[in-house]
C-alpha cells in the first residue's frame, strides 16, 4: 500500500519531488513488510481476508488478499530487488528534467505489482495485471520525445494487449466453469478445480459441465497472457524494443519482476493445465530459450544482449512449469531476478560512464554499443567484478545461486523426458545446449567490454586523459553489491551442488513429482554444463580478446542473429501493414461504396424533390394559374358588355325580359 | 271578319319593329321613333280590346291618355336630345359612351 | 270588303314599319313614321274608336311627328349632307344582335296571341252576351267625354297637369345658355 501512497503523493505533487525521497521511503517501508509477512505466512496456513467488492445477478465479487507460500515469497521478492534500484536510480536519473515523473510511475508500478501478487480473485490479479503493463508502458516511453520510445512503448502495450485477451478468455472460461474467480475457491485444499474430473469427454465440475476441450483451451489462454508478459516465442517482441526505458526500469521491470509476472500466474492456476497444455508450454519455452540465445549471439548493444537473455531464461521458467516442476521454475526466477537485476545494473554504470565521455568530449557515438568500449575493467574494476559475479550465476557456475535453480529445471526436464520417452529428449538437449551458448554470449559481452583496448581510443586523441573513465559512484555500487551478495549460493541451499535441499523448493511444492528422479542426470548434466561453459569462454577468449576471429563478421547467420530472426520485418509486413491495408479498405469501402449509397440515396430524394418542385410549379401552379386566368379572361369578356353605350343596355334589358317570359310561359 | 286576334297580331309586329328601331338604330331621333313605334303598338292594343267595354269606354279613354303621355314622353326626349347634342355635338347614341368601363 | 281595307291598312302600317326601319336616310324614315301613324289611325277606326283616331292623327302626326322633324333638321349637319348624299345602299344592314332578341319577343306574342285565341277570357264573352260591345252605331265622342267628366275626371286632371309639367320642363331643358 505504501507505493500506492506515494505515487498519489508524487503526483499531486508533481515537479517538486527531486529527489525521490518519499518512493524510497515507500519501498523500504514495503520491504519491512514483506519481510515481516514472509517470515510469519511461511510454511504455515495461509492467511485470506475478504471484502465484499460488488453484485451482478447472483454473483457477487469480494476482493481479499490471500497470503499464501508463492504469494509472500513474491511479496517479499520484489520489494527486496525494488529497493536497491530505488537507491540506484537516485544517482542514475539525477539531473533528468523528468525525474519527478519517474518516481511517481515507479512508485504505480510497485503498487501494481505487490497488489498482483496478493490478490486472491482472477479478476483482481487481471485489475494489476493491466496496471503493471501499464506502468510499463509509461516507463518504457518516459524519454517521450525520443521516437523510437514512442514506437517501442507502443509496441509493448499492443503486444501486451494480446496477452490480456488471453487472461479475459481464461477469466471467462474458468467462471462459466466453476461460477468463481476465487483463488482460494478453485485452487485451495478443497478446491472446486480438484473437485472435477474429465468425465466421458466432459469437464465435469461441481456446478458445470463443458466439453473436454475447454479444460486445454482455459489453460492455454493463461498461457497466452504469460507468453505476451513474459516475452515467449512469439510474443516476445516487444522486449528488446523496451530497452528504450532507463536502465534502472529495465533492471527492475523488464527483468526481475514483470516478466517474472508470467510465471507467477501460471504457477498460480498451475492445476488448470491438461497434460497436453503443458506439453505445450514446453515447447514454447524450449524455442523461446534457443531462439533468445541465437540472436543474443550477434548483438552488439549492451542492454539488447540482456534483453534476449531474460527472453531465454523466461523459456527456462516455462520449460520448467510445463514439465510439471513449477518450484523449480519459480525457483530460477528468483535466483534470475537478483542476478539479471545486476547485469542491468552494472550495464547501466558502464553506460553512465560512456555517456558522460560523449558530453565531454562532444563525439558522436552510441554510449550502448558494445563495439565502442573494451578495457573498461581498468577503468571500472568494482563495476567489472559484480558484472563477472552476476554473469557466473546467469552461465550457471557452480557455487552461485545459478547454478542450483538452472540445473534444476534442466535435470529436471531430463529426468520428465526419461519418463516420457525417448522422442522428449530433444527438451532437455535442447536446454543443454542454450545453457552452453548462455554462457558464450555473456562471456563475450565480458570481453567485448572489460578486456582489451579501448576501442575509441583513436578517436578520442588523447583526450582520455583530460577527461578519464571514472568508476560508478557509491550510490550505484551499493545496490549492485548487495545484488552481487544474493547471486551466490548460500541465500538459496547451504549445499553448493543439490538442489533439493533448497528451503524454497521445499517450501513450494510439497508432492512428489510425477517422474523418477535419475541419479545419473544429477551427475553427468552439471558437468557436461560446467565444461560446456569453460570451453565456451575459452573460444570466446580467443575471438574477443585476442580478436582471432576466425569468421567472416558479416555472414549470415549473425546476420540474422542480429536482426532477430527477422521475426519484427515479418510482423510489420503481416499485422502492421497487414491491419493498415484492411483499415485503407475499410476506408475506401466507406467512402465509395456507403457513401457512394448515400449519396445515392441522397440524389434520388433530390431529384424526386426536384420532381416535386416542378410538379408543384407547373401542374399545380399552372393548373391555379389555368384557373384564374380563365377567370380573369372570361371577365374580360364580359365586362366588353359595359360599352357605355345605351343601346346595349337596353338590348341586355329585353334579352333578360324575354328569357325571363320563356322561362315563365314554358317551364 | 276581323276578330280580335287581327288586330293583336298587327299590334305584336309593329310593336318588335319598334323594338328593333330602339335597338338598333345609330340616331337618337330614331330611337325615339322606335318608343313612338312601341307606344302605338300598345295603343292599338288597347283599343282593340276596348271594343267590348261599352259600360266604361276604358279602353278608349286609356288609349287617349296613352297618346297623351306618348307625346309628353316625345317633347321631353327631345329636349334631352337637344342637350346631348349641345354637349357631345352628336346625337349618335354610340358615341355617347362615357359611363364606358374603362 | 271590309277585311281587304283592314288587311291593307295592315300591310301598310307594317311595311312602311318595315322600311322605315331599314332605311338609311333618316327624313324619309321620318316620312315613312308618318305614313304608319296614319295606317295605325286607320286601324283605330276599324276597331270602332274614331274619336282615338282622330287625336292620333292631330296629336301624333301633327305635333309629335313635326317636332321630330324640326329636331332633326336641326341637329346633325352631317346627316344633312347625308341626305344629299343618297350613296351607295338603299337600305341599311339590319343590327345581327338585336334581330334575335326581337324574333323572341315576336314569336313569343305570338304564342301568347294563339294560346289566347284557345279560350278567350270570360269577361269578352260576358260583354258580348250581355251586348256591352261597342258597335257601329254608337256615339263615341258623347260617351266618351261623359266619362272623362264623370269617371275618369281625376285622371284627366292629373294628365293635364303632368302635360304642363312635362311642356315646362321640356322647355326649360332645352333652355339657351348664357354665354358670358
Amino acid at each position: 500500500m505504501s507505493p500506492l501512497a506515494a505515487f498519489l503523493y508524487q503526483s499531486l505533487l508533481g515537479k517538486r519531488d527531486q529527489s525521490g525521497i518519499v518512493s524510497l521511503l515507500a519501498i523500504a517501508l514495503s520491504f519491512t513488510g514483506g519481510g515481516l509477512t514472509w517470515f510469519t505466512i511461511w510454511n504455515n496456513a495461509p492467511v485470506t481476508v475478504q471484502a465484499d467488492w460488488f453484485t451482478i445477478g447472483e454473483t457477487s465479487f469480494k476482493v481479499g488478499i490471500l497470503l499464501n507460500n508463492l504469494s509472500t515469497l513474491m511479496l517479499f521478492l520484489v520489494p527486496t530487488v525494488a529497493l536497491p534500484v530505488h537507491v540506484y536510480s537516485r544517482a542514475y536519473m539525477k539531473g533528468d528534467p523528468g525525474i519527478h515523473r519517474y518516481w511517481m510511475y515507479l512508485s504505480l508500478f510497485c503498487f501494481a505489482m505487490l497488489g498482483l501478487v496478493i490478490m486472491d480473485s482472477l479478476l483482481l490479479m487481471y485489475v494489476f495485471w493491466e496496471l503493471v503493463g501499464f506502468a510499463s508502458y509509461l516507463l518504457i516511453g518516459f524519454w517521450f520525445t525520443r521516437e523510437t520510445a514512442i514506437q517501442a512503448n507502443k509496441k509493448a502495450f499492443l503486444v501486451n494487449r494480446i496477452g490480456d485477451l488471453g487472461f479475459l478468455i481464461g477469466l471467462a472460461i474458468v467462471f462459466t466453469q466453476f461460477k468463481t474467480l476465487n483463488l482460494v475457491d478453485l485452487f485451495g485444499d478443497n478446491g472446486l478445480l480438484y473437485q472435477s474430473a474429465i468425465v466421458d469427454g466432459l469437464w465435469v465440475s461441481p456446478v458445470n459441465s463443458l466439453p473436454q476441450i475447454w479444460f486445454t483451451l482455459g489453460g492455454l489462454a493463461f498461457f497466452l497472457a504469460a507468453m505476451a508478459k513474459s516475452a515467449q516465442f512469439p510474443l516476445h517482441v516487444w522486449l528488446p524494443d523496451a530497452m528504450e526505458g532507463p536502465t534502472s526500469v529495465s533492471s527492475l521491470i523488464h527483468a526481475a519482476t514483470m516478466v517474472a509476472a508470467g510465471v507467477f500466474l501460471l504457477a498460480t492456476v498451475f492445476p488448470l493445465f491438461s497434460e497436453s497444455a503443458l506439453l505445450f508450454i514446453a515447447i514454447i519455452g524450449t524455442i523461446t530459450a534457443a531462439s533468445a540465445a541465437y540472436f543474443a549471439l550477434g548483438q552488439y548493444d549492451i542492454k539488447r544482449i540482456l534483453a534476449f537473455s531474460t527472453i531465454s531464461q523466461l523459456g527456462f521458467m516455462m520449460v520448467g512449469i510445463g514439465i510439471g516442476t513449477w518450484d523449480a521454475a519459480l525457483f530460477h526466477l528468483t535466483t534470475h531476478a537478483f542476478f539479471k537485476c545486476l547485469l542491468f545494473l552494472s550495464a547501466g554504470a558502464v553506460i553512465h560512464e560512456m555517456a558522460h565521455l560523449k558530453t565531454h568530449s562532444q563525439l558522436d557515438f552510441d554510449p550502448q554499443d558494445l563495439r565502442n568500449m573494451g578495457g573498461l575493467r581498468h577503468y571500472m574494476p568494482k563495476t567489472f567484478v559484480l558484472m563477472s559475479i552476476a554473469s557466473l550465476a546467469l552461465a550457471g557456475f557452480p557455487l552461485t545461486s545459478g547454478f542450483l535453480s538452472k540445473d534444476s529445471i534442466v535435470i529436471s526436464s531430463f529426468e520428465w523426458a526419461l519418463s516420457k520417452g525417448n522422442l522428449y529428449l530433444i527438451i532437455p538437449l535442447s536446454l543443454i545446449i542454450v545453457s552452453i551458448l548462455t554462457a558464450f554470449y555473456i562471456g563475450r559481452l565480458l570481453f567485448k567490454a572489460f578486456f582489451g583496448e579501448f576501442r575509441l581510443t583513436n578517436q578520442l586523441h588523447g583526450k582520455l586523459h583530460d577527461h578519464p573513465l571514472h568508476e560508478a559512484p557509491k550510490t550505484m555500487l551499493m545496490p549492485m553489491f548487495v545484488l552481487g551478495v544474493f547471486c551466490l549460493f548460500p541465500l538459496f541451499s547451504f549445499n553448493p551442488f543439490s538442489y533439493h535441499d533448497s528451503w524454497l523448493m521445499d517450501g513450494l511444492l510439497s508432492d512428489e513429482y510425477a517422474f523418477a528422479p535419475s541419479h545419473i542426470a544429477h551427475l553427468i548434466i552439471p558437468a557436461i554444463l560446467f565444461l560446456g561453459s569453460v570451453i565456451g569462454w575459452i573460444i570466446g577468449w580467443k575471438w574477443y580478446v585476442q580478436h582471432r576471429y576466425p569468421f567472416n563478421p558479416a555472414n549470415p547467420a549473425l546476420k540474422v542473429s542480429l536482426n532477430q530472426g527477422y521475426i519484427n520485418q515479418f510482423y510489420d509486413v503481416v499485422f502492421v501493414k497487414g491491419t493498415l491495408k484492411l483499415a485503407q479498405f475499410c476506408y475506401w469501402f466507406d467512402r465509395h461504396v456507403v457513401d457512394a449509397f448515400v449519396s445515392l440515396i441522397q440524389s434520388i430524394v433530390l431529384s424526386i424533390s426536384q420532381l416535386s418542385v416542378w410538379i408543384d410549379k407547373y401542374i399545380i401552379d399552372g393548373f391555379v394559374n389555368t384557373v384564374a386566368s380563365v377567370t380573369y379572361w372570361t371577365g374580360h369578356q364580359v365586362r366588353l358588355v359595359q360599352n357605355g353605350k345605351i343601346q346595349t343596355a337596353l338590348y341586355s334589358v329585353f334579352l333578360i325580359v324575354l328569357l325571363g317570359l320563356i322561362y315563365l310561359l314554358f317551364f | 271578319m276581323i276578330t280580335l286576334t287581327h288586330f293583336l297580331v298587327v299590334s305584336a309586329c309593329i310593336f318588335s319593329i319598334g323594338l328593333y328601331t330602339v335597338l338598333s338604330k345609330k340616331n337618337a331621333i330614331m330611337i325615339l321613333v322606335g318608343i313612338e313605334l312601341m307606344i302605338n303598338a300598345a295603343i292599338l292594343n288597347f283599343v282593340a280590346f276596348g271594343k267590348y267595354d261599352k259600360v266604361s269606354y276604358s279602353g278608349q279613354i286609356f288609349a287617349l291618355f296613352a297618346i297623351v303621355l306618348a307625346a309628353a314622353a316625345v317633347a321631353v326626349g327631345l329636349a334631352i336630345v337637344l342637350n346631348v347634342y349641345r354637349h357631345y355635338n352628336t346625337i349618335n347614341p354610340d358615341e355617347v359612351n362615357q359611363l364606358k368601363d374603362k | 270588303m271590309e277585311s281587304t281595307l283592314f288587311y291593307a291598312f295592315a300591310t301598310l302600317a307594317i311595311g312602311s314599319a318595315l322600311l322605315l326601319v331599314n332605311l338609311k336616310n333618316i327624313a324619309r324614315a321620318l316620312f315613312l313614321f308618318f305614313i304608319v301613324l296614319f295606317a295605325m289611325a286607320g286601324l283605330y277606326l276599324f276597331a270602332l274608336a274614331d274619336f282615338v283616331a282622330i287625336t292620333q292623327i292631330m296629336v301624333y302626326v301633327g305635333g309629335v311627328l313635326i317636332l321630330m322633324l324640326f329636331a332633326f333638321m336641326l341637329s346633325n349637319k352631317e346627316l344633312l349632307k347625308d341626305l344629299q348624299d343618297n350613296s351607295g345602299s338603299f337600305l341599311s344592314m339590319p343590327k345581327w344582335q338585336a334581330i334575335p332578341v326581337v324574333l323572341g319577343f315576336l314569336l313569343l306574342m305570338f304564342y301568347g296571341i294563339f294560346e289566347w285565341q284557345q279560350a278567350p277570357s270570360t269577361w269578352i264573352i260576358q260583354s258580348i252576351e250581355n251586348g256591352n260591345n261597342i258597335t257601329a252605331t254608337d256615339n263615341n265622342i258623347h260617351q266618351i267625354g261623359l266619362r272623362f267628366m264623370t269617371f275618369y275626371v281625376l285622371p284627366f286632371e292629373i294628365i293635364s297637369i303632368f302635360l304642363m309639367m312635362a311642356l315646362i320642363g321640356a322647355s326649360h331643358l332645352s333652355r339657351k345658355e348664357r354665354t358670358i
